[in-house]
């Protein structure tokens, strides 16, 4: 049980504390709700652009990272489709620093031409590195524009194309910034060693003035259903073919968002998954195979991928992976695989609750979902799944109809 | 207005605790077993190790296989039973092997300890590698092993140790495809029988620690013995290659993986502190002068890095990053210059005032809750040292002078001895 306390500021910003004294640091999380589907089509990677930006240095601070630096601090964050999150820890006898430095870079940062040209290619080398110069780094980028047509989730956060990033200009950014990053679009979470009425003092000295800003609602487009099967074959200088298969799912808030969760670890969680079991280690098919929900806010994708193993036919290797997706369909499942997967679920959560950066981000991400609280009641929610769920998810999702398929073929010449 | 916000507010000095109290047991069959007990969750972690990596190997792949093969399958469970036995405890189990040593690490709530130990077992002690599950996993790494040599990281890294180690050691020895195909049964358990033994290995405990751990130890690790003899040192020995610049084209890459660096000093030796503080500044964490020049000022990088690591028999230091084709040439000499700079001009307070408190708050984090700890245990058991290494580093970070840094840069950064590696 994870105990905290919220409060919420005159500006609207949300404040969550969670006090543990177990460790000498404290955790501090900021997250937006604006991510890479606020983007205007035509200026993809703008969302994560900002990101970089954010370090640039604010009102009143030149650069984001040698202050924290000189009080022990150390931070990261992190863009995707729906939200932008930043976080750091730092010992706790120095936490005032890293109030001062959130609340500064959420008032006013400071972007300059400069700094925006430069931190451009930085993210176009970012974009070369993750994506293009990685075998099978492309991936994403057309499982995504196949599986979506109009929905912004269409494109990944880095970008839809290097030539977005590159037309991306000073304005832009700060027009973004106005938009998405106002105080009651923000949930701000402090976890660690400090005490909470002292925490909430703080941030209402560092983020209580910050004046509200306007920002209009959010409007996105609906995906609509998928009538037929959708499929693209690309040839790549790869060593190996492999298929990626998406299935349109429901959002992160639906109720059988928890029964897919537990269906993709029943078919791949650990090495006793049932695709690992029957293709790569009973008919070695495939080398390597993996399946995983998209965990989006808007609705999103369940996905398997998998590489094939040399020799094997793509087509008898995606015969015999939907034949134990189907097997799932026909209640196949056993009550103690269920079990299993419950207890890899418990094991997973309460490491999670050992580490206070993991607690701080998941409390910000469980308020924008509606309620910090999931944080403890999710796992009595894993718990209700039954085997029957499981089956009527297996019918109602995985069909033909609805899945989106990729052949990603290997092109290589034979050495 | 917001008059308060112009001033960074006061910072104080941290210090890490590294005082953490290790307990020490020695099972009656030779097994050191070392406990950690922190925490607020009723967790535990324990890490196997033996002096069973790539150092001790003949021929190359057989320390890593023969570790990843533990989990195929033993005398009592098959690979699908040992899996989806682990899998309905919640146990976490992972298998690694490095350049010197190999482990089991297994993470569990403390209620299936006991199942935990059974299986640990069954994996380290009992294994039977069966051909048919061996002949699939070289397949299978096989496949891996042509993607990752797809990469011009990879590409260049592997280089890179082979200028620096040379062929014929272990740490620099290249993997060709054809070692795949070597690896068979009888070399897997040879190896296993004479490494995995209970006099070259240890178990670490961290977590919350209950009063009947140590019996546990006993009842499911107390009887096994050593098949063999313990190990000897082998035979392998480093024939350091002179520097010189390799350069590998892929012509379809859209970026060059850069790699400088060469075999240094590690944590036995007395300016290893001094050389890690050094490093920081270079390119050790986010503010480093190679990320601030050429990230930061240049764009020519997502990201530049340097990094120093201790090995059993050496140690070395690279630089590493992968830029775009047309600022490859640019990125070293600039490489080159900050090297050069930290050789000849005094680094500044502000500047080193900055890497005192950020490494410091890094050794914070070092001994933040028992996992972290424990890893850093680890870290300094492998080289025959305790905590007290930590305590000479804490002491260096916060007393060490400009002066000291430019005579280790003279020292242990000349530029005549860097091994430059390009990929791409």
């Amino acid at each position: 049980m994870i105990e905290f306390r919220k409060f919420i500021l005159n500006n609207g910003l949300r404040v969550i504390v969670h006090e543990d004294r177990s460790t000498p640091l404290v955790a501090m999380n900021i997250l937006y709700d604006a991510g890479s589907k606020d983007e205007d089509p035509d200026l993809t990677g703008l969302a994560h652009l900002l990101e970089h930006l954010m370090y640039g240095g604010s009102a009143n601070i030149p650069e984001y990272d040698t202050p924290l630096q000189l009080a022990g601090g150390d931070n990261n964050a992190f863009t995707n489709n729906d939200i932008t999150n930043y976080y750091l820890t730092i010992p706790s006898e120095n936490i005032e620093t890293a109030f001062w430095l959130e609340s500064d870079r959420m008032l006013d940062p400071d972007f300059t031409q400069k700094k925006t040209e430069i931190q451009k290619n930085v993210v176009i080398e970012e974009f070369r590195q993750r994506y293009l110069n990685q075998p099978y780094g492309d991936v994403m980028l057309i499982l995504r524009s196949l599986a979506y047509t109009i929905h912004p989730y269409r494109w990944p956060t880095i970008g839809m194309d290097i030539s977005h990033i590159e037309k991306i200009t000073n304005e832009n950014v700060r027009q973004f910034f106005n938009r998405n990053y106002a105080p009651q679009k923000a949930i701000l979470s402090i976890t660690g060693n400090i005490d909470a009425a002292w925490a909430f003092n703080l941030a209402d000295k560092w983020f209580g003035s910050i004046p509200g800003r306007h920002v209009n609602a959010r409007i996105l487009p609906r995906e609509p259903e998928q009538e037929k099967p959708r499929e693209i074959t690309v040839r790549r200088n790869v060593p190996s073919d492999a298929l990626y298969k998406a299935w349109h799912i429901g959002p992160r808030t639906a109720d059988d968002f928890y029964t897919l969760d537990l269906l993709t670890d029943l078919l791949a969680g650990g090495e006793s998954g049932r695709l690992y079991n029957r293709l790569v280690r009973n008919l070695n098919l495939f080398s390597e195979i993996n399946a995983y929900i998209t965990s989006d806010f808007d609705p999103g994708l369940a996905v398997i991928s998998g590489k094939i193993m040399k020799g094997v036919d793509i087509e008898t290797a995606e015969n015999e992976l939907i034949k134990v997706v189907d097997e799932l369909k026909d209640g196949a499942v056993s009550d103690t695989e269920m079990e299993k997967v419950r207890n890899r679920y418990e094991t997973s959560t309460v490491l999670s609750n050992t580490n206070i950066l993991h607690k701080a981000m998941n409390l910000c991400i469980y308020e924008l979902l509606g309620n910090a609280d999931m944080i403890n009641t999710d796992v009595a929610r894993y718990r209700k799944v039954t085997k029957q769920m499981v089956s009527e998810s297996a019918i109602r999702y995985f069909r033909p109809a609805n899945c989106s398929t990729l052949y990603y073929l290997s092109d290589k010449p034979a050495e | 207005m917001d008059n308060f916000r112009t001033k960074q507010p006061p910072v104080k000095p941290v210090s890490a605790i590294t005082g953490v109290p290790v307990e020490n047991r020695v099972l009656k069959n030779g097994i050191s077993l070392f406990m950690i007990d922190a925490g607020s969750e009723d967790v535990a972690r324990i890490e196997f190790v033996f002096k069973a990596g790539m150092a001790r190997e003949t021929i190359p792949l057989l320390a890593g296989t023969t570790n990843m093969m533990l989990a195929e399958g033993t005398l009592n469970y098959t690979a699908e039973e040992l899996n989806s036995t682990l899998d309905f405890y919640g146990i976490f189990q992972n298998l690694s092997a490095d350049r010197d040593s190999a482990s089991l690490n297994m993470l569990f709530l403390n209620r299936h300890i006991e199942k935990a130990m059974e299986l640990a077992g069954e994996i380290l002690f009992r294994p039977v590698f069966p051909e048919k599950e061996l002949s699939l996993m070289m397949k299978k790494r096989l496949a891996g092993y042509r993607i990752s040599r797809e990469k011009v990281q990879n590409i260049a890294s592997d280089s890179f140790f082979e200028s620096v180690f040379g062929s014929n050691h272990p740490y620099g020895r290249p993997v060709k495809e054809k070692d795949f195909e070597a690896i068979t049964p009888a070399l897997v358990r040879d190896f296993h029988s004479e490494y995995y033994t209970p006099r070259n290995m240890a178990a670490i405990i961290s977590g919350k620690i209950h009063e009947d751990t140590p019996h546990l130890f006993e009842k499911h690790f107390g009887s096994f013995s050593d098949s063999k003899l313990p190990a000897g040192n082998s035979l392998n020995i480093i024939n350091v290659s002179d520097a010189g610049k390799i350069h590998i084209e892929k012509p379809e890459a859209v970026q060059t993986a850069i790699r400088i660096g060469s075999a240094t000093i590690n944590k036995r030796h007395p300016d290893y502190p001094g050389l890690k503080i050094l490093n920081t500044i270079l390119g050790g964490y986010f503010g480093s002068r190679l990320m601030k020049n050429i990230r930061e000022d240049k764009g020519y990088t997502y990201g530049i890095h340097s990094s120093v690591t201790s090995l059993d028999q050496s140690g070395y230091k690279v630089i590493s990053t992968e830029t775009g084709k047309q600022y490859c040439t640019s990125a070293i000499n600039e490489i080159y210059r900050e090297i050069s700079i930290l050789q000849k001009e005094p680094v500044k307070n502000d500047e080193l005032e900055v890497v005192r408190n950020y490494m410091s708050g890094e050794m914070v984090r070092m001994f933040d809750g028992p996992f972290a700890i424990a890893d850093s245990f680890k870290a300094v058991w492998e080289f025959g040292l305790d905590f007290s290494y930590f305590n000479r580093m804490m002491e260096t970070v916060k007393t060490i002078g400009p002066e000291e840094i430019m005579r280790l840069a003279n020292l242990y950064y000349n530029i005549d001895d860097l091994h430059e590696i390009t990929a791409g």
